[in-house]
């Protein structure tokens, strides 16, 4: 009988059981869909990363590794195995496409993963291993033919597999793209008996080894493995552990960063969920008091009304849970869309979704605690006698405030003092309000705040930094008159690129002759300043990490040399590449030798020349970044949307429940004479104070938000927090208008209070 | 002169296939300025003569008049208003908002009454000057009956409209706020009209209208009722 019971109490409670089993469902949701995210692509990641042999450290060298300088590597305790790796930027014959042509000697180190096709085999001299995500975007199928050329060599051979290698898990050609763009860029494995039999003798003999990598797979520590490796190789070496790469460094970002978003927003979400609880389970069980109490007289043992009552709690939480286990699927499917932005991102071969086993046992707690706060709400009513719990449950006595003393308060409307004194006795209720609607706003600043900051960034450093329409890349061998020859030629700016070190950390040093204004870079406050030859500028990454400021002094030294530069910074920068930049006239007054790697320009036409290893346009970077922004504004929409969810399911539900608490005030004031659109009008209006508040709240706790977001994501992106006008508008009138939204769906119900049965019962 | 008028007023409420005749063809007139008590057993039909009266609810059947106006066809908006201007109601259970004092419960009224007395005029009347910055909730049930009478009277309604006052209090407080209401009739020449089961108060009654199976059973006119103090309580 009992459990009929509870069907009949959920139902009279309908509109408090829904919103609450949405509170839970987007609290569960958001909570398992943001740790589905960044753990399935850690789980994901790891696969690949296992399947491929991804390496743990790269020694690198201008000369290349002979095979006993491997055999050197091999037998350094520790070390597990090891392989001599090349990966050269070649380009496809008769086609601008670029593809970083792959050697792996030992596929057990830095191999693939075979998608279709043959297996991969080492004696094969003219097969291609081709990146599955590029033959697609080229349409490109196994066996069909392939010709690369580099310089004046060329490669050809027949498509033997489609593969996925976790070396290119993000194929980026250079640090200016954000997004792969598999139309233009890709790569290939080729044995090396192909590369043996594609590269003359002459050229050999000229060049001498070609690996110029040894991949290593090791448990050591970077300084154990560094001090072993350079004993064993005889000299110092530039090596970097697999954090430092690409691959490693920008999906552990991803990781990092959803376990960021996993940090916030749900606990936002689940705050709410909780909060909510605690005020809805109350309010029920006092409404419920005097069945509680009629129970209890009829000989109902207390722990059977606590289970009936708590089981009223647990149901809603069982049910959130269910629904929100699916939305947290939902959201995860949506953000690892196999098809979608983050897969054009990452290019894994596997993008199940799966949850870590921690968030099942938060889950399950929060049930648990749920139905605690439904046993404490029933435990509270049913204290004392029977007859005691058989009473209605009174509110709490008035109390006069402190600020009634003052005259501005004597001087207000009763409307104005109802509703103040309303706020201050149903003080749980009041701040629910509150912090559903700092909630709501805290989302929408977040999330529009996100897209201002990206879009101001993508405006500084693609828009206004980029000032060229095509971005020459030049091969290693060119000399640095051929380079300036061919800039002068193409009317462009240059660039020279080095690896340096700083500490034990390895940076690019950048180095710019612009005369043509074809680069731009900004400063730290977004504005576009130029290079002076006074010194060096650092990025704001390393200003952070090495406490430096314009003034200091930077020291460095590039890899492979013995050189070792201490300069003056003279400013920091916000960057895309985390390095150091000067001008070449500080560089050669420094005695830093390079040669040019990059020529900027707007030259229509770009003539033959065998130095030229590929073109990069500017339209390509920018469409990379289309991408890129697709998926953060999916994310963004979705912030919104769960937002406004939010700011409806928790404002009606307090809204429904002030108005059940004032429906006698309210009957008084419709028998006393007021209409209908007075008495909506004063509901209303508290509902718009709350919000106020929580607008003024919501705006320095959303901007706080998104700067911890900013701060989570300053590894990887310098981003200067950005807020639109746009934004604040479409933040405050959002949150407005869905607290309007809720207060005027709430209000209208006064039309139909009962004014003779609601003043016949007794108070 | 008539200032209510009841013609072959019903009311009926209906619950599916199940109709409940709460009123039943009633005819009645009341005159100004009297003290009328309106008896019968529970579910006699009073307590809807009075929210029909009071513009709580309206009728199925015939036309309410008071002062000359029929109020059976009023929209709610126009009923509300009929409400604060019109009649003031005293229920058995006070129905003060509990988050505002005293003097701000009877000043509560100027905001929608048109003709509206002075609060404290009429907190003084009721005795309840010295308590006028108390919430509801720091008086007895009596006090409280005060506030809600004073409330009633702050609109300077023509009618006021009592159901069970005394309902909820001890016979001392409830001989108190009859005298008092009774006050209301004598001096300030308002129409009070209470809805009881309470035999006793009907003795002091100008009017005494009973009331059985939704029909008016008698209505007697009193030539000498009773002062509160010759009631035996």
């Amino acid at each position: 009988m009992l459990i009929r019971k509870l069907f009949r109490t959920l139902w009279q409670y309908k509109a408090q059981f829904i919103s609450m089993v949405i509170m839970v469902a987007l609290g569960v949701g958001v909570f398992l869909g943001f740790n589905v995210e960044w753990y399935s692509l850690e789980v994901n990641t790891r696969k690949i990363y296992e399947a491929t042999g991804f390496a743990d450290y790269r020694i690198y060298s201008d000369k290349g590794f002979s095979p006993e300088d491997l055999e050197a590597v091999k037998v350094i305790p520790g070390v597990d195995d090891a392989t001599r790796f090349l990966s050269l930027n070649v380009s496809v014959k008769d086609d601008t496409d670029t593809l970083a042509l792959t050697v792996s000697e030992n596929m057990e180190v830095s191999g693939i993963l075979l998608m279709k096709g043959e297996p991969y085999s080492a004696e094969d001299e003219d097969g291609f291993w081709l990146s599955d995500s590029y033959a697609a975007a080229n349409h490109i199928s196994v066996g069909d033919p392939l010709t690369l050329a580099y310089q004046t060599v060329t490669i050809k051979g027949t498509v033997r597999g489609l593969v996925k290698s976790s070396e290119y898990l993000i194929c980026l050609p250079d640090s200016t793209q954000m997004m792969p763009d598999y139309s233009s860029y890709g790569y290939v494995y080729i044995s090396p008996a192909m590369l043996d039999r594609s590269i003359p003798k002459m050229y050999k003999a000229l060049i001498g080894s070609l690996y110029h990598q040894i991949n290593v797979k090791s448990s050591l520590d970077k300084q154990a493995f560094v001090d072993a490796a350079d004993k064993a190789l005889g000299s110092t070496r530039l090596i970097l552990s697999k954090d430092e790469t690409v691959s490693w460094a920008e999906t552990q970002g991803e990781v990092n960063e959803g376990k960021t978003m996993a940090s916030i927003l749900p606990v936002l979400f689940l705050a709410i969920a909780i909060l909510t609880m605690v005020t809805t389970m109350h309010r029920i069980c006092a409404s419920e008091k005097t069945q509680i109490g009629t129970l209890k007289a009829l000989g109902f043992k207390d722990r059977r009304i606590l289970v009936h009552y708590s089981a009223y709690a647990l149901s809603i939480g069982v049910l959130g849970t269910l629904l929100g286990v699916a939305i947290g699927y939902g959201l995860g499917w949506f953000i690892m869309d196999p098809d979608g932005a983050m897969a054009t991102y990452i290019d894994m071969p596997d993008w199940t979704l799966h949850a870590p086993a921690f968030s099942w046992y938060v889950i399950i707690g929060i049930n648990a605690f749920l139905a605690f706060l439904g046993f404490l709400s029933v435990r509270k009513m049913l204290q004392g006698t029977a007859a005691d719990a058989l009473r209605p449950y009174s509110p709490k006595r008035m109390k006069h405030l402190k600020f009634e003393e003052t005259k501005r308060f004597k001087r207000l409307g009763f409307g104005t003092k109802w509703n103040l004194r309303d706020c201050v006795r149903h003080k749980a209720r009041s701040l629910m309000t509150l912090f559903g609607v700092v909630g709501c706003m805290v989302l929408l600043v977040g999330g529009l705040g996100m897209k201002d900051t990206l879009d101001a960034f993508v405006d500084i450093f693609y828009e206004k930094a980029i000032n060229y329409t095509t971005r020459v890349n030049l091969d290693e061998k060119t000399t640095l008159e051929e380079g300036k020859a061919l800039a002068e030629e193409l009317n462009g700016d240059w660039s020279a690129s080095r690896a340096i070190q700083i500490g034990d950390k390895g940076y690019s040093l950048e180095i710019y002759h612009i005369t043509r204004d074809k680069v731009r870079f900004a400063d730290t406050d977004m504005k576009i300043v130029s290079l002076t030859d006074d010194g060096a500028y650092i990025c704001s990454r390393i200003a952070r990490d090495y406490r430096l400021k314009a003034g200091d002094t930077l020291s460095f030294s590039p890899y492979d040399s013995n050189e070792h530069y201490t300069v003056p910074v003279a400013g920091v920068l916000d960057s895309m590449t985390e390095g150091v930049f000067m001008t070449a006239d500080f560089a050669d007054r420094t005695g830093i030798s390079y040669t040019i790697s990059s020529v900027m320009t707007d030259a229509a036409e770009i003539p033959e020349n065998k130095h030229i290893l590929n073109r990069q346009s500017k339209q390509s970077i920018m469409d990379s970044f289309d991408t890129f922004m697709d998926l953060m504004n999916k994310m963004i929409w979705l912030l919104v949307f769960a937002a406004v969810i939010l700011g409806i399911v928790v404002l009606y539900n307090l809204g429904v429940m002030s108005y059940t608490e004032r429906y006698r005030e309210m009957a008084t004031l419709k028998v006393v004479g007021f209409k209908d659109s007075k008495i909506g009008r004063l509901l209303i209006s508290q509902n718009l104070w709350l919000t106020v508040a929580g607008i003024l709240i919501g705006i320095p706790a959303g901007v706080g938000v998104l700067q911890y977001l900013l701060t989570a994501l300053a590894s990887e992106y310098e981003l200067k927090l950005t807020l639109g006008p746009a934004t604040w508008l479409v933040s405050i009138l959002l949150t407005f208008g869905v607290s309007l939204f809720v207060g005027l769906m709430v209000a209208r119900k006064n039309r139909h209070i009962d004014m003779v049965a609601a003043l016949k019962t007794a108070e | 002169m008539a200032i209510v008028e009841f013609r072959d007023v019903s009311r009926v409420y209906r619950n599916g296939d199940h109709e409940q005749r709460a009123l039943d063809h009633v005819n009645l007139s009341l005159e100004e300025g009297k003290f009328i008590v309106v008896l019968g057993p529970s579910g006699a039909g009073k307590s809807t003569l009075l929210n029909l009266l009071g513009g709580l609810d309206s009728p199925t059947e015939g036309t309410i008049c008071v002062n000359g106006r029929d109020i059976s066809t009023l929209t709610p908006n126009e009923l509300a208003e009929y409400r604060a201007a019109s009649v003031g109601f005293v229920f058995q259970s006070y129905n003060l908002i509990p988050t505002l004092t005293v003097i701000e419960n009877v000043a509560l009224v100027k905001e929608i009454a048109p003709n509206p007395l002075s609060s404290h005029d009429m907190l003084e009347a009721v005795g309840l000057s010295d308590h006028i910055h108390q919430f509801p909730s720091e008086l007895s049930g009596g006090e409280q009956q005060r506030v809600s009478i004073a409330r009633a009277l702050a609109k300077n309604p023509h009618i006021l409209l009592c159901d069970e006052p005394t309902g909820a209090l001890d016979s001392e407080t409830g001989v108190m706020v009859l005298k008092l209401l009774l006050s209301m009739a004598r001096d300030m020449g308002k129409t009070i009209i209470i809805v009881t089961h309470n035999q006793n108060i009907a003795k002091m009654a100008d009017v005494v209208i009973r009331v059985k199976n939704g029909k008016i059973k008698a209505c007697e006119e009193q030539e000498n009722p009773l002062s509160v103090e010759e009631v035996d309580w």
